[in-house]
């Protein structure tokens, strides 16, 4: 089965990250293809690129971006929730006149019709919110 | 069938309330999270009408030191039940 995530909680603030996190691995361990994870409110801050949490502890960032490189997962996030905190890619950065930029690939600024096609072309949709 | 997911306890949110209401006869309910606090005897009658179909995620259970603890009410799954349910359920539904 395709699956599809959404995350709702910010990273460190709530458990949301961590369980979609384990869901997810979960998931692809069953067999299944983790299509797609959107994040979406403070959801967005897993996408920080400068996050830099103690060695010691579970990088939720890393995290995703594994499930990317491993098994190909698409990794949107909210443009619009994303701007309003500071997650700005390089191009967005340039068309706001920000100095640096905070969000980079494999993740991806994208619009919220992508989360509804995503309800559509997958079979199922998991969310977890904070 | 609809999976509902509940992430708050019973006795600090009233979320329960609608997503009882909002519920199926064949509909099934996993706790995760704060949730799980569900799964102790004392809430029981929380969901006295889900024999069967209550669920409670194991390594949420574990990290609050409540696996021990849970009444009969509830069906202690691991995450990989976890992926069980929501693959026999058509959709899932999280509740917070």
């Amino acid at each position: 089965m395709r699956y599809a995530l959404l995350v709702q909680g910010g990273p460190y603030s709530s458990q949301a990250s961590h369980s979609a996190l384990r869901f997810a691995r979960a998931v692809i361990e069953r067999g299944h293809c983790l299509a797609t994870v959107f994040f979406y409110h403070d959801g967005v801050y897993n996408a920080a690129r400068l996050s830099a949490p103690p060695q010691d502890e579970p990088h939720l960032g890393d995290g995703w971006r594994l499930l990317h490189d491993e098994h190909g997962t698409e990794l949107l996030v909210c443009i619009a929730a994303g701007l309003r905190r500071g997650l700005l890619d390089q191009r967005e950065a340039a068309r706001h006149g920000k100095e640096g930029y905070s969000l980079e690939e494999p993740f991806e600024l994208t619009g919220l019709g992508q989360l509804v096609e995503a309800g559509f072309s997958h079979d199922r949709l998991i969310t977890f919110s904070p | 069938m609809i999976l509902h997911l509940l992430n708050r306890s019973p006795v600090t949110s009233r979320v329960i309330d609608d997503a009882l209401a909002a519920m199926g006869p064949d509909d099934r309910m996993l706790l995760i999270e704060d949730g799980v606090s569900g799964g102790l005897p004392a809430q029981a009658l929380f969901f006295k009408n889900l024999a069967g179909r209550l669920f409670a995620l194991r390594e949420d259970l574990v990290s609050r030191g409540l696996l021990e603890r849970c009444g009969e009410h509830v069906t202690i799954i691991d995450v990989e039940g976890f992926v069980d349910l929501t693959e026999e359920a058509n959709k899932t539904v999280s509740w917070y």
